[in-house]
Formats: C-alpha cells, sequence, structure tokens
C-alpha cells in the first residue's frame, strides 16, 4: 500500500477544507504544496495540498474534496512530490477534475508526461509578445478593446452581466476555428454551463479533439476551486512548450481569489481589506505569470471575472486587473436597457489600442467612439433636469449619434441565438471601423435609432432601412 | 459601490443647477403676469383693428384697392416669413415648437421664402439649415413697445410693397393659458380675408375670416384713400404688436414651467443621488468594520489556539515525565 518514497503520519485536526497532518519526529517534513494522500475505504485517496509548516512536526494542508468521513489519527502518506496531472496528447479532447483524473467516464488517461500543478513562471528572457489583432468578430471589443496574439484579456462583470455569454461566444468564434489547441479551465462555475460546453465542443464545433477541459465547480470544496486553475495552466504550459499556439480560457477567475479567501482564515492567516486573504495579490501574480507566451509557443488566456456587488474597487478584480493586457467591462447599467453585449465601452480597454499596432483609423474610430460617448453620458443629467430641448444643436445631433453608436455596439451572439431568437453575426474588423466611422460622420442621421440595434455590419442596417423604406414605414 | 466623492460632486452640480432654474422660474413667474395683460389687452385691441379692416375690405372692392397693403395679388411668387422666437432658451420646446410650424409652414407652401427672423433662437436655427434670411432681429427690448417693433413693421412691409414678396406671414406662439401655448402662422400682409376655405388649411395656419353679413357702413371724412393711408399702416403695426406679444407672454409663461419642472427634475435627482452617497458612505463605513472586527477575532482565534498548543504541550510533558 505504502509507496517505500512515501511518509506516513496521522490526521491531527479537521476544520472543513483544512486538515493539519502531524508526522513522526524522525522523518522530514513534507514541502509547502506537496501532496499528501490520505487513503479511503472504497474510494480514491484523498489528496491534501501542504501548505504551511505549524512546528511540533505538524503541516497544515488544503483538502483536494470533500473531508467527509474523515477522523483524527487516520494515516496518510506525504508523496513527496506535488499533484501532478497526465498533460500531453493524451490528454486532449478528455474532460479532467483538478487532480488530472478524467472525468468523463471513458477510462483512465496515460501519459508519458505528467506536469506538476506548480510550476515556475517562464523565465524573464524567454518571453515575448507579438502586437498583432486576434480578430473576435465581435464589434465592441475588436473595437474598444482589441485581443492580442499570445495576449491576457479579461472580462469583467458583476453576476448576471453576461460574461459567460461572451467567453461561449469567443470560444464559438476562436476556438472553433483555432487551429491550435485550446484549454478551458471551469473554476467555480455552474456545473450545467460546463456540461453544455463540453457538448457543444464535442458535437456541434467538433473540436473537442483539439481540447482539454478542466473543471472544478462551484460544489466543489475551496482546495479544489484554488488549484483547478494550476490544473488548466498545467495543460496549456505543456502544449505551449512543444511549440503550440494555446487558447486558454478560465472561467472564472475570481472563484480561484474567493477560494483562496474561504481557506485562509482556516489555515490562520489575519484577513485584509474586505475579508480577503493577504496573500491575495500574490497568488494571483504566482498564477497570472504563468499565463505567457515564450519564444517557443503562445499562450492567449480569456478570463472571465467576476466582480462582487458591481464594485470595481474591490480588491480581488482590482489584484486581476493589473496582469492583463486588456479589460472587457460589462456593465449592468447597459444589460437592463437590453444592450448586449453589455460591454462598457468607456471603461474597456487594451494595450494593443494604439495607432502603432491597429492603424490610424481603427485607433481614431474607437476613440472618438468613446468621445461621443463620454459626452452623451456627462450630458445626461442636464438632458434629465432641462430637457433635451435645452441643449445647443450641435450636442443636439451629438446626443443623435451617440445613441446610434450605442446600438450599434449591440450584436446578435451565437451562443444566445436560443434566448433572442436572432442568429448570430460575425463581423470582420474592417465593417466594424467602416460602421462606426458612417455613423460618426453622420452619414446615418436619417436611419432610425431602432434599426442599429442587434445588427451585424452596417449593412444590416442600411438592408433593414431600405425594407422599411419599400414597405413605405418611413 | 460607485465613488462616494464623485456622488458628492455630481450632487452639488445637480444642485447648483436646481438654483439657477428656480432663480429663472421666480424671474419669469414675475414677468408672466405683466406679459400676459400686455397680450391680453393687445389681443383685444387687434381684434377690433382687424374687424374694422376685414369689413373695409370687404365693403366694396373699389375701397380695398385704395390702399396697396389691402390688395391681394394675382400671382403669388415669393412669400416673407416673419419668425417669431426668443433670444434666450431654456424656454422648454417654445423655440422649437414656433421653428418647426413654420419650416412646416414654409414646407406647404413651396414657395420661395424670405425669412424674417426676430429672435436669436430662430435666427441660429434658420442659419443653421442654410434658410434664406433676408432680415434678422437680435438683442430683443425686454418690454415690446410700438417703436420697438418699427424696424420690423418697416422691414416686412416693405418687401411687401416694393414686391421682394407677394405675401407676408408670421410665425409666432400664440398665448392660450400658463400651461398652454400654439405655434401658430397668421397672414400679416395683404390685410384681405381669404377666400379660401377653412377646410383644406393646415390647423396652426390662421388666416382672416370673411366677415358676417353684419356690415358697418362707414363714411369716409376727408376721403377714403387719406383715412386708410393713416390707419393701415397703423393697423398693421399693431397686429403685428400683437403677436409680438403673444409670443412674448407664451415665452415667459413657457419658461416659467419648463424651469419648474426642471427644478422639480433637479431635485428628484439630487434625492437620487443623495441616497445612493449614503448608501455608499454606509457600506464603507461597514465595510471597514468588518475589516477591524475581523483582523481581532483572527488574532484572537490565533492566540486562544496557540495558548491551547502549548497547554497542550505542558501537558504531554508532565504526562510523559
Amino acid at each position: 500500500m505504502a509507496n517505500p518514497n512515501e511518509v506516513q503520519g496521522r490526521l491531527a485536526q479537521i476544520l472543513g477544507a483544512v486538515v493539519d497532518v502531524e508526522f513522526p519526529p524522525e522523518s522530514p517534513l513534507p514541502e509547502i504544496y506537496d501532496a499528501i494522500r490520505v487513503p479511503l475505504e472504497g474510494k480514491d485517496d484523498l489528496i491534501l495540498e501542504v501548505q504551511m509548516h505549524l512546528g511540533n512536526h505538524r503541516v497544515r494542508t488544503v483538502a483536494m474534496d470533500s473531508t467527509d468521513g474523515l477522523a483524527r489519527g487516520m494515516v496518510a502518506y506525504a508523496t513527496g512530490a506535488p499533484i501532478s496531472v497526465p498533460v500531453g496528447p493524451p490528454a486532449l479532447g478528455r474532460l479532467f477534475n483538478v487532480l488530472g483524473r478524467p472525468i468523463d467516464q471513458r477510462g483512465p488517461v496515460v501519459s508519458d508526461t505528467y506536469y506538476p500543478i506548480h510550476r515556475p513562471k517562464p523565465n524573464f528572457e524567454d518571453l515575448t509578445t507579438r502586437p498583432e489583432m486576434f480578430e473576435t468578430g465581435i464589434k465592441v471589443i475588436d473595437l474598444i478593446a482589441p485581443f492580442t496574439k499570445g495576449g491576457k484579456m479579461g472580462v469583467f462583470g458583476g453576476a448576471g452581466t453576461g460574461k459567460t455569454v461572451i467567453i461561449s461566444e469567443l470560444i464559438r468564434s476562436v476556438a472553433a476555428v483555432h487551429s491550435g489547441v485550446s484549454v478551458f479551465a471551469g473554476v467555480g462555475e455552474r456545473t450545467r454551463e460546463g456540461t453544455q460546453l463540453y457538448y457543444e465542443m464535442k458535437d456541434t464545433y467538433r473540436v473537442i479533439d483539439s481540447t482539454v477541459m478542466v473543471f472544478g465547480q462551484m460544489n466543489e470544496p475551496p482546495g479544489v476551486r484554488l488549484r483547478v486553475g494550476l490544473t488548466g495552466l498545467a495543460h496549456a504550459e505543456y502544449f505551449r512548450d512543444q511549440g503550440k499556439d494555446v487558447l486558454l480560457f478560465i472561467d472564472n477567475i475570481f472563484r480561484f481569489s474567493l477560494s483562496g479567501s474561504e481557506v485562509s482564515a482556516l489555515l490562520g492567516r489575519m484577513p485584509s481589506a474586505v475579508g480577503y486573504q493577504p496573500t491575495l495579490a500574490n497568488e494571483m501574480g504566482n498564477l497570472q505569470e504563468r499565463i505567457a507566451s515564450t519564444k517557443v509557443g503562445s499562450i492567449t488566456s480569456m478570463q472571465a471575472v467576476y466582480v462582487p456587488a458591481d464594485d470595481y474597487s474591490d480588491p480581488a478584480p482590482v489584484a486581476t486587473f493589473t496582469h492583463l493586457n486588456g479589460t472587457i467591462a460589462l456593465e449592468r447599467e447597459l444589460a437592463a436597457q437590453g444592450l448586449f453585449p453589455a460591454v462598457d465601452p468607456l471603461a474597456s480597454t487594451s494595450r494593443l489600442l494604439d495607432p502603432a499596432f491597429v492603424g490610424e483609423d481603427h485607433y481614431n474610430t474607437a476613440r472618438e467612439v468613446q468621445r461621443v460617448l463620454q459626452r452623451y453620458k456627462d450630458l445626461q443629467d442636464i438632458i434629465a433636469i432641462l430637457g433635451i430641448e435645452e441643449l445647443p444643436a450641435e450636442d443636439k445631433i451629438l446626443v443623435a449619434r451617440a445613441r446610434r453608436v450605442q446600438r450599434f455596439l449591440t450584436q446578435p451572439m451565437f451562443v444566445a441565438a436560443r434566448f433572442t431568437g436572432r442568429e448570430g453575426r460575425y463581423v470582420p474588423i474592417k465593417e466594424t471601423i467602416r460602421g462606426f466611422r458612417m455613423i460618426l460622420n453622420g452619414e446615418l442621421d436619417h436611419v432610425p435609432e431602432q434599426m442599429f440595434y442587434m445588427a451585424g455590419p452596417i449593412d444590416d442596417v442600411l438592408e433593414r432601412y431600405e425594407e422599411a423604406k419599400a414597405k413605405g414605414e418611413i | 459601490m460607485p465613488n462616494p466623492r464623485e456622488i458628492k460632486r455630481r450632487i452639488r452640480s445637480v444642485k447648483n443647477i436646481r438654483q439657477i432654474t428656480m432663480a429663472l422660474e421666480a424671474v419669469s413667474a414675475s414677468k408672466v403676469r405683466r406679459a400676459t395683460a400686455q397680450a391680453l389687452s393687445a389681443r383685444a385691441y387687434a381684434n377690433t383693428a382687424m374687424q374694422v379692416l376685414t369689413d373695409i375690405a370687404s365693403s366694396s372692392g373699389s375701397v380695398a384697392a385704395l390702399h396697396p397693403l389691402l390688395t391681394r395679388r394675382e400671382q403669388v411668387g415669393t412669400v416673407t416669413i416673419c419668425l417669431i422666437t426668443s433670444d434666450r432658451g431654456l424656454s422648454g420646446a417654445y423655440n422649437t415648437n414656433v421653428i418647426r410650424v413654420a419650416r412646416q409652414f414654409a414646407q406647404h407652401l413651396g414657395r420661395p421664402v424670405r425669412w424674417v427672423a426676430v429672435g436669436r433662437k430662430g435666427r441660429d436655427a434658420l442659419v443653421r439649415l442654410r434658410e434664406n434670411v433676408e432680415a434678422e432681429f437680435i438683442g430683443l427690448p425686454a418690454w415690446w413697445t410700438i417703436e420697438a417693433l418699427r424696424p420690423i413693421r418697416q422691414v416686412l412691409v416693405e418687401d411687401f410693397l416694393k414686391g421682394y414678396a407677394d405675401e407676408v406671414y408670421v410665425a409666432y406662439t400664440e398665448f392660450i393659458n400658463t400651461l398652454a401655448q400654439k405655434p401658430m402662422v397668421q397672414r400679416l400682409l395683404p390685410l384681405a380675408f381669404d377666400e379660401q376655405s377653412a377646410l383644406n388649411r393646415p390647423d396652426y395656419l390662421k388666416m382672416m375670416e370673411k366677415p358676417e353679413s353684419r356690415i358697418a357702413d362707414y363714411i369716409f371724412e376727408p376721403s377714403a384713400a387719406a383715412i386708410l393711408e393713416e390707419i393701415v399702416p397703423k393697423f398693421v403695426e399693431n397686429i403685428l404688436l400683437e403677436l409680438v406679444l403673444e409670443s412674448q407672454a407664451s415665452e415667459h409663461s413657457a419658461r416659467m414651467v419648463a424651469m419648474r419642472n426642471a427644478s422639480d427634475n433637479a431635485k428628484a435627482l439630487a434625492d437620487d443621488l443623495t441616497l445612493s452617497y449614503n448608501k455608499a458612505r454606509q457600506a464603507a463605513i461597514t465595510a471597514e468594520i468588518l475589516d477591524i472586527v475581523g483582523g481581532v477575532e483572527a488574532l484572537r482565534a490565533q492566540v486562544a489556539a496557540d495558548a491551547a498548543a502549548a497547554d497542550a504541550r505542558e501537558a504531554i510533558k508532565t504526562h510523559t515525565h
């Protein structure tokens, strides 16, 4: 039963997801982040991960599964290595949990390569950045917050603003046509969504054979949610180190911070601002720094970030912001007005939005769109008090255009076709720029604003206009 | 949570706007009374003048022909439209409405228009729309008098007499009451009733009606021509003054109502913002207390745990010895 290299110890204390293990004084203590396994009758071993050394030959660990049924004095074995997961080609097309155990009921996964989930970040001199745009086909994202190949983007939003829809849409438009490998890490989100995604990847897009999926959803204990991101990352790193271009989707990185906070107090750390763990920035840094593109291969990552209570100044999203090349901010107010995707064009940014990278035309159009919307926002109080009649003529025109721009920023999503009843539209960036240019130049001031709502390229709008005109509605 | 400082800044700016709108409301309220009184008394005079003129005009063709301002032209080419607006804004839809109606009327006529703009708002709108503005009068007096009106009257009459225009219309705002004003267009010249039936006429267009059969028989002394020469231009002036005064009463009423609404809106907005400010402030305080209490509790737990561990060690030691 016990491997000769393993050191035997006993459980000394069980506090929810946090378990203390005592080892004999004569044997060495397991290292931090080493895995300890607890054999259970009739079940897979329970894995614990060492978090701190307590003294008196005790270590404090976090459990990677439910601790139900554990008892003090149970035997545990220090494995002498961190949690390792099978990576590489055999993992493709499979569904894993945090420990690298397949959960798709298609038999065990055997690989010649196992990666520990804790790995050093790439060396500074190996990092590369390619300022090259990654077209997503979503107008507002391509225009305001263009994606970088090999970069990191975050989709921020409060509850129910549409983060998962955007991530799914990106998977559809990007992963479905992507030639490399995709890795999806489901961190603390709904199991239903994960299942749905798995079947879509398998049956609708038929890209499951180049995809690895790792799930640790919201029903699982904090230890799982704390580490499942790393498991997904280990898969991505393997393919990157093989020279592949990897897409890494994480939904939702906030659950990683949250699970850290759930175990932090149990680990005996003093809580920091808003009750978060004092090591929040460090934990996030360790994870995010590993998501990087090297000279060998690239990882392009898209992460959903939940924003608790719509508060963008909450420490968890703040700790995430700084690591990203760009942010897509979802705004409840827009969602409430039915403006989907509810991306706030004034709060979303990308490092790539620079005339040197995307060209003057794209840059100027995006900035002009933001300027018009900002002005409209500034005028909103005045409109609320005095009414639109009191605005100077040029502001009235600006407001009319801003409302058209706002509506043209919406777009039907492929993955939301069931809810909206409209087929999704993929809009190339050139079309996007052309459409917004026309609105800003006032070429479409005569077209009623509702015709811009939920349209694809600007030609859709013109088509609607001509149709309405032919019917004599205008 | 929105930033309390940001909310506070917005509350301040909303309150400042409210102060202005409340002041304007008070000013307009005091002007409304005088403007209304003026308009109503002018209306009585102008209506009677109109009545007399239509009587004369319809009494016999020969008399009407005696004065050019009473003569209708066979062929109507260019028309002049005098657009009466205000110099100042913040009067709700007052200016927008009359401008809209005037333009609608011009379109309805479908003839070349020479615009005479009275009031800066109308001038600006016409210039922006690239209309043909022949004359403009801005920097209007606070209270209209016949003297202040004379240059406008001169321009309009000259347009008609010199043949630049075959008809002269005035777009103005009729004062109904403090809450309701109606943008209208009235024909000023020629001062003759319209043969056209009232049926296919837009509802904003006011024309002289054919008088009832009750026609007074006027005796002109010394001569009809001399009398008409004297009174017709005066009547034109009076009718114009009435329209201007109607507009002015409408302007002040519209402004008063618009400003009252604006003050109410500002109050509602300030109240909303104050509520969210208080919420944000309270949330920040609660979060801070929670942080402190959480920290204390964590420390206490740790101290207790350490003490318990020390006790346990002590117990083990004594036990083994």
